[in-house]
């Protein structure tokens, strides 16, 4: 929607900041500013999440961190006819690459690689746009934080693939397959992702509306 | 000082007058970021509760029978829902035993009950459980239910699988084919705005 910035250009936005009024983050009440906890459903209250971008870049660091690992370390072993074999996320994917099935291949490389490389990508744009002075395209920023929103727990796709694997595969000495370090690590990123991204306030993009 | 009808936008924090009716399966948009706020439904309390207690009985089909089983050279192996979680328990690896579990079985649960309790709680007078705690409840574990994305992970295992050796799936395996969708379905319609006006009713 192109006309929707141009539209509110010259209208002073009523928000509830301005208009002394606080927004409930879990049931979405208002209440006035002074309000320390929310009457309905009792949590706290704040006008905007407290060191929101600080949080958010702190967990993506670390997240960024443990991706180094997740990548590095087999995220399964296999067992076959006693001849052990370590593979990583990239090499499975390798491997899917050499057997053909395309399909596959893909849906394991955009879950494990594209997405929460993207997410991460995402996240620090969105904390450079917020701390930055510039001129910032509001609404397209805060369709790239929905999608970062929704796309977060698909990462988790690889890991429940790994689950079901080691699960099924179970036929002792004939072929088992058991779950790698690198299992933990990423799991760890898809929910430190999850968390940063959440913490993020996109209020506070749309906050440089009134500053302009 | 506050009105009922008005509103913050979640994201922008835009103050919106919420219309009074809002027509059956049409969304309420802000209008400056498009945030989606609420989403019409002319039945919303009976057709969630019907449709949470379907999504509750094909979980306890899932987690009781079997889900897939196996076989390859002679060697068969059946396994259910749960062993999922359990089997990377016992290769100790507690942190992902107990995420899958979570995300995949208990949270999932947990939010239907909720809805639930919520519902009957707008119909009679004693409470159980407190409606204002379960819905702050429900608002955390909503972005933490993955049983969509557990759904991919399934058939990306069983493509893998299939070449290797005989897969056959169990009645589990179909409950939770129904169950993810009719899951995502049920929290779509459950907007946070229709959620606290059931609760505010409780009371």
């Amino acid at each position: 929607m192109p006309n929707r910035q141009a539209e509110f250009a010259n209208v002073a936005p009523q928000t509830a900041a301005n208009n002394g009024l606080v927004n409930c983050a879990v049931c979405h009440q208002l209440a006035s500013i002074e309000v320390r906890h929310c009457k309905r459903c009792g949590s706290a209250l704040s006008s905007r999440i407290k060191n929101s971008i600080q949080i958010s870049l702190s967990l993506l660091i670390t997240s960024v961190l443990l991706y180094i690992p997740a990548n590095i370390y087999p995220i399964m072993r296999t067992e076959l006819l006693g001849d052990e074999t370590k593979s990583t996320i990239i090499g499975g994917v390798i491997l899917f690459l050499k057997h053909e099935s395309y399909f596959i291949a893909a849906v394991i490389f955009i879950a494990s690689v594209i997405v929460p490389m993207a997410k991460m990508f995402a996240i620090g744009w969105l904390c450079y746009s917020a701390l930055s002075t510039k001129k910032i395209q509001y609404y397209e920023l805060t369709k790239l934080y929905r999608l970062t929103e929704f796309i977060g727990k698909w990462s988790m796709v690889d890991v429940f693939v790994v689950a079901i694997l080691v699960a099924l595969i179970q036929l002792g000495g004939l072929m088992s397959i058991h779950i790698g370090f690198a299992a933990t690590a990423f799991a760890g990123v898809v929910i430190l992702t999850m968390i940063s991204a959440h913490q993020f306030d996109t209020r506070i993009l749309w906050d440089k509306v009134e500053s302009e | 000082m506050t009105k009922a009808h008005q509103h913050a936008c979640l994201e922008c924090d835009l103050l919106i007058t919420m219309p009074r009716t809002i027509s059956h399966r049409t969304n309420v948009h802000c209008p400056r970021c498009n945030h989606k706020i609420a989403i019409g439904h002319n039945n919303a309390k009976q057709y969630v509760l019907a449709m949470s207690v379907t999504a509750l009985i094909l979980m306890f089909i899932a987690c009781t029978f079997s889900f897939i089983s196996f076989s390859s050279n002679g060697q068969a192996r059946t396994i259910n829902l749960l062993q999922t979680s359990t089997e990377l328990y016992s290769q100790e690896y507690y942190f992902v035993s107990f995420l899958v579990l979570s995300f995949i079985v208990l949270l999932p649960t947990l939010y239907l009950l909720s809805v639930c309790l919520i519902i009957l709680n707008t119909y009679q007078r004693s409470h159980i459980f407190p409606s204002a705690k379960l819905g702050r409840l429900m608002s955390y574990i909503l972005p933490w239910s993955m049983a969509e994305v557990f759904l991919i992970g399934v058939l990306v295992a069983l493509i893998k699988v299939v070449d290797m050796a005989d897969v056959s799936l169990a009645p589990s395996f179909w409950a939770y084919v129904i169950f993810a969708p009719l899951f995502t379905h049920i929290a779509s319609i459950v907007d946070n705005h229709r959620l606290w006006s059931w609760i505010d009713n409780a009371k």
